[in-house]
């Protein structure tokens, strides 16, 4: 009902809008998250629609359309007509991941116009600091000896992270035993429990610097600040890397003053003590890309997933 | 460890969440106040419009919902003989005669303090033992999570229903409903017959408003028309009859330790639920009086017995839920996803690393006993009123709230149509017979169930001896050695207490 009214608002708005050809934005603009309320994506995601209002100057409706692991949101913002007045949350899971690994409703190489990132997190392979492992060779080379004997789990099965590391054990022909997991906090508690060898995880709260763990790896592109020491898996010329990032996009053939408005607005958000204050709270770092950098890095890591996937048969 | 304890006190002693802790006792208690809406339905029907709040206001107006709602049930089995929840079905056997002899106000303020009191001792219970347990889970793995389910489900299917198999059915008719979705190990499809919506699984929140809410409303609708209109009971003008003195209660405070601590002991371990604890409270009361024939008659005790038992239950329940991310019961699987969803994950890690939002709970917790107490005094001065609140109102609102609280979870108007659904699956259910409470606890446990379980036959098949491996963890073999032996004791507590109850001509639990 709500929805109905809000698109008979927008449908009418619009229509007077194309006609007096007003500078974009002078309507409300709805944003589409596809998680449900609560969780980091709805967080942050609130957070650009309130500061992007102040900026633009008009009122922004967020709207939680969850469901699909995040594919049901996102079609529904690409299947939207392209004015820029429906824009939608994306993060690397359903944009660069998996598509390739379950058939997804839209094509993210073509249905959809990416608007910015304005943030990445790290995610670090780790391993129990016990001696067993203190660098990724020696895992691999624990991993060849005794084939299916070295567990290991990543906080999101099907991910970016679990993918990136499962290219490099395939590269490398070792045969491992994945466990698939519930998140993050339970795979900490595997990890230490000893029931995994090795986590790709990005919340392991003081057992870093309790000493309990150890990093050796990252699978995103750029050095950990946590660690700096830590490899990135392409410097040690494994075929995936993939960046993890929060951004803004819309539906394909958007025009360009719209991506022009929201390349200034983002960079002034990413700026702004606010959003410093934000990335304290979900403990991740900002990192602003206009709209040409994201397309691109966008672009590359959903063809380097591709390529990874047929090439190490990844979806299965 | 000092400095995260103060700071998860501060954190729910904020204005904004002692204020939230206020108005959800407050709801709670005035909706489970209304026959025909029970605690766990108020709070499921309540819950998707606390994750639009900040997590610190959220979560300590559901706990406050919770206590509260838990209170005013009680008030209803008092007043008009209609148990708000099936967990109150006890205290109508000794509430309702004191109400009818003018003591209601008596009756009800016996219940309050049962009930805060069984409240408070479980919550202690609770944040003690959890922490406890939360340490040794530490050394769990997917293994001894498979036993802790296994042993839940198999309680619960026993203990559920009048007849046994009618349990196992329900329960297994929740399991089935629980693996629909993406298959954990492999992500492929099952039983999404295509819907791109059911791929994460079918969502509790639109399942329990379904079978709580809708099914208990199309329920109800059927009872002729006389039981739709609640009569209700005057009160004695006698002052004695009104309040609960200093005497009655020192009186009552043995059976109030016993039973609370029946009711923790039951409550901890999962599956078996408040009404089984209220009875069996109710029963050891009786048996243990010295005047066991003013049981029945309006006895004091027999209020105080099963109110602070399945009070205790609740707060119990959180133990398993806290310290092994394992939800024992409904409303505790209600708590835990909206925890999930304000971004805390309970289980033994963040009883370790990050203790904060922890003792936050633990606070909000002992805040909404004293909050409850406060206010059930001003819910029994209007409870009257309350109760008579007509069901043609009643209906429709409960309707229109669970359509739009489906909606408000994630935008979906497939959610608000599986709540149609499951609302008249649930209604055919009860019509024969059938309880919902195994199935709904089938379809909570049986995805931790399926993924511990198959995490652990890949685990099996990593590991040179999988028997040496399993029955070398001195966890698993320990759980195996106390989990046998709780489930013959309490499984032959049960068959003795149903066996006294069907001789002594009524059907407990």
């Amino acid at each position: 009902m709500f929805d109905r009214l809000v698109k008979g608002a927008l449908a009418l708005t619009l229509t007077a809008g194309i006609a007096a050809a007003q500078e974009y934005p002078s309507e409300p603009i709805t944003l589409i998250v596809p998680y449900s309320p609560g969780g980091n994506g709805d967080i942050t995601s609130r957070f650009i629609a309130d500061q992007a209002s102040e900026i633009m100057g008009v009122k922004f409706v967020v709207e939680n359309r969850a469901g699909g692991g995040a594919f049901i949101g996102i079609n529904s913002c690409a299947n939207s007509d392209p004015d820029g007045y429906t824009i939608c949350f994306i993060s690397t899971s359903p944009i660069t991941v998996r598509p390739h690994v379950i058939e997804a409703p839209y094509n993210p190489a073509e249905d959809l116009t990416y608007l910015g990132q304005f943030l990445l997190s790290k995610q670090p392979i780790i391993v129990r600091n016990d001696g067993k492992f203190n660098n990724l060779d020696e895992v691999i080379a624990y991993a060849k000896d005794k084939p299916g004997q070295l567990r290991w789990s990543a906080a999101v099965p099907r991910g970016g992270p679990h993918l990136a590391t499962e290219a490099m054990f395939r590269a490398e022909g070792a045969q491992t035993t994945f466990l698939p997991s519930k998140g993050g906090a339970v795979e900490l508690a595997n990890l230490l429990a000893g029931t995994i060898d090795l986590a790709v995880i990005s919340d392991y709260g003081p057992a870093l610097d309790n000493g309990e763990i150890k990093i050796i790896g990252e699978t995103s592109p750029g050095p950990n600040p946590q660690a700096p020491d830590a490899p990135n898996l392409s410097a040690l010329g494994y075929p995936l890397e993939l960046a993890s990032f929060f951004g803004l996009a819309a539906p394909a053939g958007l025009p360009a003053e719209v991506t022009a408005a929201w390349d200034d607005t983002l960079k002034q958000i990413s700026e702004s003590a606010e959003f410093a204050q934000l990335m304290e709270r979900i403990k991740t770092e900002g990192a602003y890309l206009n709209s040409a950098d994201f397309t691109a890095q966008v672009m590359a890591d959903y063809e380097a997933m591709g390529k990874a996937t047929t090439e190490f048969g990844l979806a299965e | 460890m000092m400095e995260s304890i103060l700071a998860g006190i501060a954190l729910a002693l904020t204005w904004e969440s002692i204020l939230a802790v206020i108005a959800g006792v407050v709801a709670g208690q005035l909706l489970g106040a209304i026959p025909g809406l029970t605690a766990t339905m108020t709070v499921a029907l309540l819950i998707p419009y606390t994750y639009y709040l900040d997590p610190w206001v959220g979560v300590p107006m559901l706990l406050g919902m919770f206590k509260g709602s838990l209170f005013g049930s009680s008030v209803t089995a008092i007043l008009v003989k209609t148990p708000g929840t099936p967990a109150a079905a006890a205290t109508v056997m000794d509430g309702y005669p004191l109400a009818q002899q003018g003591k209601g106000e008596k009756a009800c303020k016996m219940a309050l303090y049962s009930s805060v009191f069984g409240d408070s001792f479980s919550d202690i219970v609770l944040i003690f033992g959890a922490s406890f347990l939360a340490a040794i889970a530490l050394n769990f793995g997917p293994a001894e999570y498979t036993l802790l389910v296994a042993f839940s489900l198999m309680t619960m299917g026993f203990i559920s229903g009048a007849r046994i198999w009618k349990g196992i059915f329900a329960m297994l008719l929740g399991m089935l409903l629980g693996i629909v979705g993406l298959d954990p190990i492999t992500a492929t499809p099952r039983l999404t017959m295509g819907f791109l919506e059911l791929e994460e699984g079918i969502g509790l929140i639109p399942m329990l408003i379904g079978f709580l809410a809708v099914a208990e409303v199309l329920r109800q609708m059927e009872l002729p028309r006389k039981q739709l209109a609640t009569s209700t009971v005057s009160f004695s003008d006698d002052p004695a009859d009104r309040r609960v003195s200093w005497l009655e209660f020192r009186g009552v405070l043995p059976t109030l330790l016993k039973s609370s601590s029946l009711g923790t002991a039951v409550g901890a371990l999962p599956g078996i639920s408040a009404t089984v604890a209220a009875f069996l409270a109710y029963n050891e009361a009786r048996r243990t009086s010295k005047t066991p024939e003013k049981f029945g008659k309006g006895a004091l005790e027999g209020v105080a017995a099963p109110e602070s038992a399945n009070n205790a239950v609740s707060g119990a329940n959180l133990v398993p839920m806290m310290a092994f991310g394992i939800p024992g019961d409904i409303a505790a699987a209600l708590i835990l996803s909206a925890l999930l969803i304000q971004g805390i994950t309970p289980g033994p890690v963040i009883f370790r690393d990050n203790p904060e939002p922890i003792f936050a709970i633990f606070t909000a917790l002992l805040l909404a006993n004293l909050v409850n107490l406060v206010l059930g005094h001003g819910l029994i001065r209007i409870a009257r009123r309350v109760v008579t609140v007509p069901k043609r109102v009643l209906f429709p609102v409960v309707i229109v709230i669970a359509a739009a609280g489906a909606y408000a979870m994630r935008g979906s108007l497939f959610d608000v149509q599986l709540v149609v659904v499951f609302g008249l699956l649930g209604w055919g259910l009860t019509k024969l017979a059938f309880p919902t409470v195994p199935l709904l606890i089938g379809f909570i446990l049986m995805p931790i169930l399926e993924s511990n379980l198959r995490i652990s036959m890949l685990i099996a098949g990593s590991v040179p001896n999988p028997l040496a491996y399993f029955f070398g963890r001195p966890a698993f073999v320990t759980l195996m050695a106390v989990m046998t032996l709780l489930l013959i004791l309490v499984l032959r507590r049960i068959f003795r207490d149903r066996q006294a109850a069907r001789a002594a001509g009524m059907r407990g639990g």
